[in-house]
């Protein structure tokens, strides 16, 4: 099981003191946060990616690569990737050098943006976010797993004997997670390529979650990359921690109340009784993270929100020191106790070489690892 | 078969849910069904909540859940500024916009005055077309003084009878279709698969859709 923060990049003015930081001291607290994350043990730091205020991170690659370049242990992920609006062969590209520069550290969570306007500011129509999704990443997975590509398509100009470049590390591409909160069609997606599927239920009540991992699971099963327990499962979660309970609440609770996208709705107790939302203390935290199987299935991948609703850096330095100091060894201990055999690790690079070089020794056919796949009749 | 009454009405007791409940209990007596009321004022806020967060609360999913279920369904609003309330649309403005599809609606509502009654056919009408109901030829308004005068039973009876026979009908029509083999629902000729309650075109299906002629 792999635990990690998620970072949506947000620049939200502290409601306690209504400063807001500049966009470089944002830029220069989000890898932070990502650098305090592999000292404390931490798997996984994640960046989203947005192209208007008051978000910063418009160019995860680059926020990556520097974060890489500072850790040994981190894996470096997105949450997420627009593959509606970026180009493929650009994400292809981008991720591939990126997961030279760090050693195989990189995977990335495929969304479609919350935005409508990013749309035509890229060229694209938002009435076509579903099926931009679709052929992106087919052929984005094209281009990491055939050397020379031909391919025409609805949405971008053709390609012609197109080769992305660098290769994929080791002729393994990053590993994929599809994003999604309330589409099925992505749900299905993640299950037929047999790559991950993340649901973020930051802001969403149980049931909808357990039904939308259910229908990735029981796919996932129907196209034959394993059983429906096997499937990649990541989740959100959010939490505000003190050692005592009262303190978080009392804490918390302006920030809870004139955050954009929380305040002036529910109260705090109602929205921690409905979502994923923890505040209080670490065992709390724990207490409820582990619930999250109980409706998921046992899963591989938990990522955490900490730095948002204008928290400033120092309380959210502190919350990743809780989170690897006192909750995230419980929590594996107590999920790896849970996890029935056969229920498979979150997926890592060097798993996934391992994997790759025994199917190819099976085959005898000593290609490339992962190079050549027919995604398409294999699951014919 | 279910019948659920979506009632409007601020005060207690309300105007309106006292149609609702006539409305029902002609319906009942002409087609046997369970009867639910869904009172909006107890929902306002999670209604209110249900726009920020994206979500319904507790209280309102199974709301939303029962009028989704419906077999029929007898909707009263009190009249706002010439229109239905704000509450009222709301309310339909968070419920799934399939979840009416097909299914018999009959339309009422009540005001302070017999000048507001075309607000059935210039506000309410329109709204459940548009939500793809079947809306009952025989809308009922009721003014404050019709609950004094000639002629409000008659026309409380006259759309009970037309709702309860479009339920009675299409429950017919449902139980035929069950006995005989069950059939595929199909979108655009794709055949939909199912899951976690959601149902979703073959992923093979989504990518030839795209593929270039």
């Amino acid at each position: 099981m792999q635990f990690g923060i998620f970072s949506v990049g947000d620049v939200t003015p502290d409601p306690t003191t209504g400063r807001a930081p500049s966009e470089h001291e944002r830029i220069k607290a989000m890898v932070a946060i990502a650098q305090k994350a592999e000292e404390v043990g931490l798997d996984v730091f994640a960046t989203g990616e947005h192209h208007n205020p008051p978000f910063v991170p418009s160019s995860p690659t680059t926020m990556l690569g520097w974060i890489a370049a500072r850790t040994e242990n981190l894996i470096l992920s997105t949450s997420t990737t627009l593959i509606t609006t970026n180009d493929p062969v650009k994400i292809a590209e981008d991720f591939a050098m990126l997961q030279h520069l760090a050693d195989g550290r990189v995977d990335l969570m495929m969304g479609r943006g919350n935005t409508g306007p990013v749309y035509p500011w890229f060229g694209q129509d938002i009435r076509q976010g579903i099926n931009l999704a679709v052929e992106n990443y087919a052929l984005l997975y094209r281009l990491w797993r055939e050397d020379v590509v031909d391919w025409e398509g609805k949405f971008r100009s053709p390609l012609q004997s197109f080769t992305s470049t660098p290769r994929p590390l080791d002729g393994v591409p990053p590993f994929v997670w599809h994003g999604s909160i309330r589409s099925p069609e992505i749900a299905e997606q993640a299950a037929y390529y047999g790559d991950g599927f993340f649901h973020n239920n930051i802001f969403w009540p149980a049931d909808h979650t357990k039904r939308m991992v259910e229908l990735y699971r029981s796919r996932y099963a129907h196209y034959g990359h394993g059983t429906a327990e096997q499937a990649i499962v990541g989740l959100g979660g959010q939490v505000f921690m003190r050692r005592n309970s009262q303190d978080a609440v009392r804490e918390f609770r302006p920030y809870f109340d004139n955050a954009p996208v929380y305040g002036h709705g529910p109260s705090l107790e109602d929205f921690t009784e409905q979502t994923p939302l923890t505040v209080g203390s670490p065992e709390q935290v724990i207490e409820k993270t582990l619930g999250f199987r109980e409706y998921a299935g046992d899963y591989q991948r938990q990522l955490f929100l900490v730095d948002h609703a204008g928290l400033p850096l120092k309380s959210v330095l502190e919350q990743i020191d809780m989170l690897g100091e006192e909750v995230v060894p419980v929590l594996r201990e107590e999920f790896a106790k849970r996890r029935p055999a056969g229920v498979p690790e979150a997926p890592t690079h060097a798993a996934r070489v391992a994997t790759a070089a025994a199917a190819d020794s099976r085959s005898g056919s000593g290609a490339g690892a992962g190079a050549g796949v027919d995604k398409e009749g294999a699951s014919s | 078969m279910k019948l659920v009454v979506v009632s409007a009405g601020l005060s207690v007791p309300s105007s309106t849910r006292l149609l609702g409940d006539r409305l029902a209990n002609a319906t009942v007596e002409r087609a046997s069904a369970d009867v639910q009321v869904v009172e909006l004022r107890d929902l306002a806020v999670e209604i209110a909540h249900n726009f920020t967060t994206g979500f319904p609360g507790p209280a309102l999913g199974a709301a939303l859940d029962a009028v989704a279920s419906a077999d029929g369904l007898i909707v009263v609003t009190p009249v706002f500024s010439a229109s239905y309330s704000g509450l009222f649309k709301s309310f339909f403005d968070v419920l799934d916009p399939d979840a009416l599809t097909g299914k018999p609606v009959l339309v009422a509502a009540t005001g302070g005055s017999a000048r507001h009654s075309l607000v059935l056919e210039h506000a309410l009408r329109p709204l459940f077309a548009y939500l793809r109901a079947v809306v009952v030829p025989t809308g009922v308004y009721a003014a404050s003084e019709d609950w004094g005068a000639e002629g409000l039973v008659e026309r409380i009876d006259r759309a009970a009878g037309e709702l309860a026979g479009l339920m009675t009908g299409l429950s017919a029509g449902r139980a035929a279709s069950a006995s005989g083999s069950v059939s595929v629902p199909t979108q655009g000729g794709a055949e939909l698969v199912r899951g976690g309650g959601f149902e979703v075109v073959p992923f093979e299906q989504q990518l030839a859709a795209l593929r270039p002629d």
